[in-house]
């Protein structure tokens, strides 16, 4: 008895902190879908039907379809880049061990602990002073080799013994190939970690594009959504479809790869 | 030796380069702007000041104001975020149904969009919203013209916020600690005939400490940095303005002192390292810290 | 009264406009004579022109216009730039800090003295000499006694209050607010209607909101922020402290308190009383075709009607411009009473600059328009001071503290904010 009641307690319990974490978002979906410029009480979120008036209304008024596509370029970009790159440079820090990649590696793990808020003036004059400022280059650049991949790649490689790269120089293979052909396949599971961390953190971030850019054409999703809730004809159904459209494709890469997801996220933490 | 030497330094190149520019010159540009009154209207009148930037902002009481509540911010989110990721973590950490979605759904928040789940909580929290109606349901009286629109609320709703948005990020973390701890240790517990608590208090959480260690750490630079939210949420009024929002509004926006908001950064910089420097300190410790 | 006066002056100076228009045109005929007879064709020059008109209802105007003037001056080219309200300031400071500023830019009014104290405005006191009194608004180009800009459209507000709140208060149909104790005495009728129904729409502390919907309270006690020559800060006066008591008084009792949006919102749902807007909110409710029965009037004072916040778009030539003579004469064009009526009909503003153009019978088609013309003329601008925007944020900053803080003080704050203000003007 006291244990059946203790079962029904926990499954409450667990019930109540399962309403807590999806409520928000279930409701920007519904809220979405909602005839605009209907209330957004209770009762009209379950009593008003479905619509995708919204949806429309937004694509045709705004320039959301193309932050959309700003965001998806940048972010498919700054992934491929950091996948090349990351590796590149962590394979070179795991492989070569010399004084300048000990200190390289030095100023990975500095970088790591740097908040890079604090950077917002300065980065921002320096992409004014090459001229760089407002444009792609100014999404992409400063991101293409971020030093949490190094990391991780880093210390992937160095659990992989050195045998099939030493067969291969032998065999005569150029440098590149040997990266690109033989070390590479072996490192699928942590540049796939490393991809989807780079992408989820790019597709998200809020601070440097908004001040590295200025023009409408240049705006990634988060910009454009906080850009959009300044005026003064978008409604809350607008945003919120909005608000769909940037959380939508995290969502389903999600559901997808959760496995990844997961094991990305805590690699950091347990190599600690 | 010379040609590996060549190929590592090929190799590494991008991230020389990245170091150089995007990470060391800012900084270093940053520090120097932070002893001059540059200001970004008047660049050709840019003047020596030395460290009177540093010595103005202790006296700026908007600045102090954005460290006070930077400060609560952290020291307010942290315990409680990691408290609660880390039952979450012991929860999700049996075996029952529903267990994979419960924990999708936990962590869900924390890889959505700060300015999505911002303007979530911007109508969620708004007068006659549905938080303020949960709380008449409970008793409570809701702050009458909104949570965000009232001094003694906002600053503490976007927390809020905040908390439940991150709660499932270091419960994932917590979760893949406690995988890594071996069960015989539970099972000779068990022998021994140790409670829920004594295991807990005995095993799970000395051994947890390197996790949730780490766990500050990453927490501690990344709280210290809020300001998309208050971005979104309340543009810095009603007593929400942080550090990388005054630096943000003054060095970009309004007086556009560049210098001093540099100087500003500057002073978070050290705050951060610091911070991070004891918490790395209290890693290093070998003996338990509970 | 004085509305007859200012009837008459109108009068004289159309025609004096008309005569001006005759002769530069007779000008124009003779020096394109001399062009062709000499046989040197002018280079054709552009002019890049930053604005903000970007709505879909607007834009196609602004681009006729720009075609017009290239037929009248088949030399000149004109480049539009779409800036935005979220993102124009920033562009317009990183333009001058990078030297890459247009030729003419559309400025706020607010936004004046700050370029123009960083010396990155041209100064056009000479070439606007002979157009002081066609236009409106010239104070908020004018800094340090020298004109930077050209006021273009202006904008002010007045207050809308809705009809069937006031009628089921009890007021007949044809009560008009014209005291603030009126005003007050009304907000409170209709507040006292119902839970869900307010008397006042008061804004939150919103960034650049705020203060604008206070100053026209202020001022309508008779109050200013800074003495007439400049020099004193006048901020914590005894007008400004009855007027923040007034507006706190309002605010506590009768707000229904929100953002100027979720204001808006709510007043068009019939929900409150009075609220302070502008003539976007006129636009508003005729593109939406919204109904609700509403009236507009001028912004009450003390015995006579009070005075409301003028604002505006104002037209200025950065330093760096090399083709200021055709910025000066697209300006010009932009400018004139037909193109600005052309304006103001599409975009349904309210408040034109040129004194000609708002003698137009539109402004007089019906009877918000009227309102808006009457209350143009009852209406300052805040200070044109290099330093506004951090005075803006101090204001703001201390009636936020009075109406939301915890303490019942009006006075010290106001004090803290005068000694604040002073220390900034010291520097």
């Amino acid at each position: 008895m006291v244990k059946s009641i203790l079962k029904l307690s926990k499954y409450v319990l667990l019930s109540l902190v399962l309403f807590i974490m999806i409520f928000p978002l279930a409701w920007m979906f519904r809220v979405s879908l909602m005839k605009m410029g209907s209330s957004i009480s209770i009762e009209n979120l379950l009593a008003s039907g479905i619509t995708f008036e919204a949806y429309a209304q937004l694509f045709a008024g705004t320039n959301t379809l193309m932050y959309f596509f700003n965001s998806a370029f940048v972010g498919i970009t700054v992934t491929i880049g950091n996948i090349l790159f990351c590796f590149m440079v962590a394979y070179a820090l795991a492989r070569y061990k010399n004084l300048t990649n000990k200190l390289l590696f030095a100023s990975v793990v500095i970088v790591l602990m740097i908040p890079a808020h604090i950077l917002i003036v300065p980065l921002y004059l320096f992409t004014l002073k090459v001229g760089i400022y407002d444009t792609y280059w100014s999404l992409i650049l400063p991101w293409m080799v971020q030093p949490i991949g190094i990391f991780l790649v880093k210390q992937y490689i160095e659990n992989i013994p050195p045998s099939m790269e030493e067969a291969a120089r032998i065999d005569g293979a150029g440098e590149f190939r040997i990266l690109f052909q033989v070390v590479m396949p072996m490192c699928k599971p942590a540049l796939a970690v490393l991809a989807i961390q780079v992408f989820f953190t790019n597709w998200n971030s809020f601070l440097f594009p908004y001040i590295l850019t200025n023009s409408d054409s240049l705006k990634t999703l988060p910009v454009g959504l906080a850009h959009l809730q300044g005026f003064q004809a978008i409604d809350w159904q607008q945003l919120m479809a909005g608000s769909a459209v940037a959380v939508l494709p995290v969502l389903i890469l999600f559901l997808i790869m959760q496995k990844q997801i997961v094991s990305g996220i805590t690699a950091g933490a347990i190599k600690q | 030796m010379n040609r590996s030497l060549a190929k590592s330094f090929g190799f590494t190149l991008p991230w020389s380069l990245t170091f150089l520019f995007i990470w060391l010159f800012p900084l270093g540009y940053a520090f120097v702007m932070g002893l001059t009154d540059f200001n970004l209207l008047r660049p050709d009148e840019t003047n020596w000041v030395g460290f009177e930037n540093y010595r103005a902002l202790f006296s700026d009481e908007d600045f102090i104001k954005s460290l006070k509540n930077t400060f609560i911010f952290v020291i307010g989110t942290i315990p409680i975020t990691t408290v609660i990721a880390l039952a979450l973590a012991l929860f999700v950490n049996r075996t029952f149904k529903g267990r994979a979605l419960f924990r999708s759904a936990c962590f869900l928040p924390s890889i959505t969009s700060m300015v999505v789940i911002a303007l979530i909580f911007t109508n969620l929290y708004q007068r006659g919203g549905y938080i303020a109606g949960l709380c008449s349901l409970i008793g409570l009286t809701p702050p009458l013209h909104g949570f965000l629109f009232d001094r003694a609320t906002a600053l503490y709703s976007i927390m809020a916020m905040d908390v439940w948005m991150s709660v499932g990020y270091y419960m994932l973390i917590f979760l893949a600690g406690l995988k890594s701890i071996p069960d015989e240790l539970y099972e000779a517990a068990d022998v021994n005939g140790a409670g829920f608590f004594r295991k807990l208090f005995s095993i799970t959480l000395p051994l947890l400490k390197p996790v949730a260690l780490f766990i500050l750490v990453i927490n501690t630079i990344k709280s210290f940095q809020v300001f998309v939210e208050i971005f979104v949420m309340t543009q810095g009024k009603f007593d929400t303005s942080t550090m990388v929002y005054f630096i943000y509004e003054i060095g970009l926006t309004t007086t556009l002192q560049s210098g001093y908001a540099s100087a500003a950064a500057y002073i978070l910089f050290g705050i951060i390292t610091l911070f991070s420097l004891v918490q790395f300190a209290l890693l290093r410790r070998r003996q338990p810290l509970w | 009264m004085a509305a007859k006066e200012y009837e008459m002056l109108i009068f004289y100076e159309s025609k004096l406009v008309d005569m001006r228009r005759r002769s530069s045109r007779f000008l124009a005929v003779i020096c394109s004579f001399l062009i062709l007879t000499s046989g040197t064709i002018a280079a054709s020059t552009t002019i890049e022109f930053w604005q903000f008109w970007t709505d879909s209802k607007i834009k196609p105007v602004m681009q006729n216009i720009v075609t017009d003037f290239e037929k009248q001056n088949p030399e000149i080219k004109v480049n539009l730039t779409d800036l935005t309200w979220s993102n124009g300031h920033e562009k317009i400071v990183i333009a001058f800090a990078s030297k890459n500023a247009p030729d003419i830019i559309e400025l706020g009014s607010d936004w004046l003295a700050q370029f123009a104290d960083a010396g990155q405005l041209s100064d056009l006191t000479e070439e606007t000499q002979d157009y002081k009194n066609d236009f409106h608004g010239w104070g908020m180009a004018t800094y340090d006694s020298k004109v930077y800009g050209w006021p273009w459209i202006l904008g002010t507000r007045v207050m809308f209050f809705n009809r069937d709140l006031l009628n089921k208060a009890g007021y007949d149909s044809s009560f008009i607010p014209i005291k603030l104790t009126e005003f007050l005495k009304a907000a409170y009728k209709v507040d006292s209607l119902g839970s869900d129904i307010n008397g006042w729409g008061s804004n939150t502390a919103e960034k650049h909101r705020l203060y604008k919907k206070f100053l026209p309270f202020l001022w309508s006690y008779g109050g200013q922020l800074f003495s007439d020559d400049g020099r004193f800060s006048l901020v914590a006066s005894d007008y400004m402290v009855n007027a923040l008591k007034f507006y706190k008084e309002i605010h506590d009792s009768c707000g229904f308190v929100s953002n100027q949006r979720g204001i808006e919102d709510r007043f068009l749902e019939g929900k409150i009383g009075f609220i302070l807007s502008g003539d976007w909110l006129l636009k508003r409710i005729e593109l939406g075709k919204l109904k609700i029965n509403f009236s507009t009037t001028l912004m009450p004072g003390l015995r006579l009607p009070g005075k409301s916040f003028l604002g505006g778009e104002i037209l200025v030539i950065p330093k760096s411009s090399t083709v200021k003579e055709a910025a000066l004469k697209f300006i010009r064009f932009l400018t004139s009473a037909d193109n600005q009526l052309k304006f103001c009909k599409a975009n349904l503003s309210a408040t034109p600059s040129n004194k000609s153009a708002r003698k137009d019978e539109y402004f007089e088609s019906n009877e918000h328009l009227q309102v808006f013309s009457r209350q143009i003329l009852h209406s300052r601008h805040s200070p044109v001071d290099p330093n506004w925007v951090v005075i803006e944020s101090i204001i703001e900053n201390v009636i936020e503290e009075v109406l939301f803080g915890d303490s019942e003080l009006i006075a010290e704050p106001l004090l803290k904010a005068k000694y604040k203000i002073e220390a900034l003007n010291k520097k």
